[in-house]
């Protein structure tokens, strides 16, 4: 483990000290690479990118440096990136709502789909529907019913308009047609605890955050995301009339579109390797992340298919 | 619960752990000091480290950069004006104005003392009562936070300075500004004129450097001569005589800093400024205030140190981060395989009081380290001006900048210094703009927040939900009346 870790430290010194490391092989990566996340420090892309910063070195024999851009929702750090070189120097590490669902929300300064390449997915987060265990609403029907019987009076605290908590909560409005009051928080950590104090009458979480309230017993999950069950006795979405592409947050690592095909493959092949790399396995489980990789090639279909549901949601919910 | 305690402690006193809390503490103090490089970000880039390490080394290693970190912020504010946080703001008040007369050192000395001094309080207290403050955590929702934020404003812009109309003239504009961007609540752009770069809005540093800075580097190259320094001496270090005087300072500024930090979302800015206003009201000399009294210095650090100990006890308890600091702590938690909530106190009990007393040692040796460290920091304003004015202005450009990397934050700090100097000729004390700036958004956002939960019918939300607050909306303009009579007869009597 140490080895690995001074192994990186190591390349990571030389390659920031010397600027410009072997400059007779012409081969990329000459120097080291920038991460933009377009999010702030401390959130779960930071410490995800951390644990990738710190590992990815042994395979790309470069240093990979996180540059944090938060603003305007994300689109400051994306807009940097779009802007950057297209040599495989600067990278954006982001998820599908600030990728996809964005573009039909406002006016960006740029296309995400024409302006980035994708590179690879790093994981993925299933979200959970969460309530007090003191809650009156004991399966997901019982809340959809509340929420039908009295539109506005059941309170979701979200992390901001169009974020991870509030667009898996739209498509469940839209699915099932009820209506939630839509309270935001500033971030998850602030919404989970407007739960506990009974401000909020649900929120959402991912099960990374959630384990430790749920072995104490102070909430209750009624439903999560995905194909299969997270929790034996928890239907999943799909189970509850909720289907499609609904509440997995993607982060997923974009190049600027015009990055030379053999930068790519490197790149690919470099976030791939990854999960080879016993501490990065080993690091991703402790934070409660999957390591579910996915090729650059592959996440591309899967965009195409967000930016057309997203499409759909967004003039569903605003008209 | 005790046993858990006294093993606790045990775990704590190690070497490694020691040494790397000192490392902590130094790479803290450094970072801190420089403008624009946020302990934030020394937290964030060195959490690597901690992964690797102890938990029991790691964690602290990164609480002793946090603490280091918030001592650093003040030396520049001291030395030559330039708070590099909002926390820091209220400490340039006497800070600088102790270095003009020469008394850098013991100014330097009274924020290292009151910061520890703090700490120390707010950690003990934290330790002792963390599950009462935890219970008390959850009582302070949107409406509460936006009352509390109303009446910091109020109470400052009745306090500061003179005239109350340009108090509040000023801080409306501080105001006004933050609401230049994409608004927080519904993402609707505001003020931008269509620009991109106003998009998110404008940052915090080139508006600190900007109208704190700027004025006083142009202040000392039009009046300096041939080789003259900002400061002949830097003079005696604190005496005991003098640590007796602010000693009823530290502790009102500590019990105000201890309930602001329980209170979530609200931190240093709101502490270090209601410690002050707190100390300045009590004084039976409240006209030394920004003048140069160690008193004001003493009030707004230990005030903004006391919040530490309690915003951490939403993650302890919960495993809820607060703000990005416990959210770094959060990750190099769960890194350690120790998941903070609940049942972290049941299970690795033990582990959780270490870290607490580890804290503790923490303060102590930051005492030995700032103590050694202050007489370096302290001599630089001896310099001659030829070579301190060129290094002061570097660090304000370099610190303006390297917050976001974007070159418009330049145009921003030249504009906010040349607005400093306008204001300052026409004798507008910037500091309630700043608070409106700072305090502006969390207000807002609070305020629609509130809102949302009340689905647009405000009155009946509080008539039903929360009662207490009712009482507040008249008590606030009750104690702005009360307040601004006070501060009237200071002025005139």
């Amino acid at each position: 483990m140490f080895n690995k870790l001074w192994k990186g430290v190591v390349i990571a010194t030389a390659a920031t000290l010397a600027g410009t490391v072997s400059p007779a092989l012409a081969e990329y990566p000459e120097k080291p690479v920038t991460m933009v996340i377009p999010l702030g420090a401390g959130g779960s892309h930071d410490l995800n990118a951390r644990v990738i910063t710190s590992t990815i070195p042994s395979f790309l024999n470069q240093a990979m440096i996180v540059r944090l851009t938060p603003g305007a929702g994300g689109q400051k750090g994306t807009q940097e990136v779009a802007k950057a070189n297209s040599d495989g120097y600067t990278l954006l590490f982001s998820h599908n709502y600030i990728d996809m669902l964005q573009q039909h929300v406002e006016n960006l300064p740029y296309n995400p789909m024409e302006d980035f390449v994708p590179v690879a997915r790093i994981n993925y987060a299933p979200i959970a529907v969460v309530v007090r265990a003191d809650s009156p609403y004991q399966s997901f029907d019982d809340l959809i019913t509340a929420a039908k019987e009295k539109p506005g009076e059941v309170r979701m605290a979200h992390s901001g308009n169009w974020g991870a908590l509030f667009v898996p909560a739209a498509q469940i409005m839209k699915a099932r047609d009820a209506y939630f009051n839509m309270v935001p928080y500033q971030g998850g950590g602030p919404a989970m605890q407007a739960l506990l104090s009974g401000d909020a009458d649900l929120t959402m979480g991912f099960p990374s955050t959630l384990s430790s309230l749920l072995a104490s017993g102070d909430v209750r999950v009624l439903a999560t995301a995905g194909a299969e069950r997270i929790y034996p006795d928890v239907p999943t979405f799909g189970e509850v009339g909720v289907e499609g592409d609904v509440g997995f947050m993607h982060r997923v690592v974009l190049a600027p579109a015009g990055t030379p095909p053999e930068v790519l493959e490197k790149l690919e092949a470099s976030f791939a390797s990854l999960l080879e790399d016993k501490t990065y396995n080993r690091m991703m489980s402790r934070l409660g992340e999957n390591v579910d990789y996915m090729s650059g090639a592959d996440y591309q279909k899967m965009r195409e298919e967000q930016a057309k549901a997203y499409k759909d949601l967004v003039a569903s919910i605003t008209q | 619960m005790i046993e858990q305690f006294t093993q606790g402690f045990e775990m704590a006193f190690r070497l490694d752990t020691i040494v790397f809390i000192c490392l902590g503490l130094f790479g803290g103090m450094l970072v801190g000091a420089l403008p624009g490089f946020t302990t934030l970000m020394a937290m964030a880039i060195l959490l690597p480290i901690s992964f690797f390490l102890d938990p029991l080394v790691g964690i602290p290693f990164l609480l002793g950069i946090y603490k280091g970190g918030m001592f650093g912020g003040s030396v520049p504010a001291i030395l030559v004006s330039m708070p590099g946080t909002g926390a820091a703001v209220a400490t340039t008040l006497d800070g600088y104005q102790l270095t003009k007369k020469g008394q850098s050192r013991k100014a330097l000395d009274t924020a290292l003392v009151s910061s520890a001094f703090g700490d120390t309080f707010s950690d003990i207290f934290t330790l002792v009562m963390i599950f009462p403050i935890a219970l008390l955590v959850m009582q302070f929702g949107p409406p509460e936070i936006f009352a509390v934020l109303l009446l910091s404003l109020v109470i400052i812009a009745v306090t500061t300075g003179g005239n109350v109309l340009k108090s509040l003239i000023m801080m409306l504009l501080g105001i006004w500004l933050s609401f230049i961007g994409t608004d927080p609540l519904g993402g609707v752009e505001r003020f931008t004129f269509g620009l991109f770069d106003l998009k998110s809005g404008i940052p915090l540093l080139p508006m600190l450097i900007g109208v704190f800075a700027i004025p006083e580097i142009v202040n000392v190259v039009m009046r300096s001569t041939q080789g003259q320094a900002l400061a002949a001496v830097v003079g005696d270090r604190l005496k005991w005589s003098e640590f007796k005087r602010i000693f009823r300072t530290l502790c009102r500024s500590c019990v105000i800093g201890t309930s602001i930090g329980i209170i979530p979302g609200l931190g240093q800015v709101v502490a270090a400024m209601m410690g002050y206003t707190a100390a300045k009201n009590a004084s039976k000399t409240p006209e030394k205030f920004g003048k140069g009294e160690i008193e004001g210095v003493a009030a707004a650090e230990s005030a903004n140190n006391a919040v530490n100990g309690p915003t951490l006890v939403p993650l302890l308890t919960l495993g809820i981060p607060g703000d990005n600091v416990t959210a770094i702590l959060l990750g190099a938690f769960v890194a350690q395989g120790l998941r903070p909530g609940p049942q972290l106190f049941e299970e690795q009990g033990a582990t959780v009081f270490a870290i607490l007393i580890a804290m503790v040692i923490a303060n102590l040796l930051f005492l030995v380290i700032g103590y050694l460290s202050v007489p370096f920091f302290a001599r630089l304003v001896t310099l001659k001006n030829s070579v301190l004015v060129p290094i002061v202005i570097m660090f304000a450009f370099a610190g303006a900048f390297v917050f976001r990397s974007d070159s418009i934050d330049l145009l921003m700090l030249v504009a906010f210094g040349a607005f400093g100097l306008i204001a300052r000729a026409a004798r507008f004390d910037v500091m309630p703009m700043v608070m409106g700036f700072i305090l502006g958004p969390p207000m807002e956002y609070a305020f629609g927040q509130t809102v949302a939960m009340a689905q647009n019918a405000p009155l009946a939300f509080l008539l039903t939900e929360r009662q207490g607050m009712l009482f507040l909306l008249v008590a606030i303009p009750v104690i702005a009346f009360v307040l601004w009579r006070r501060m009237k007869k200071l002025a005139t009597g």
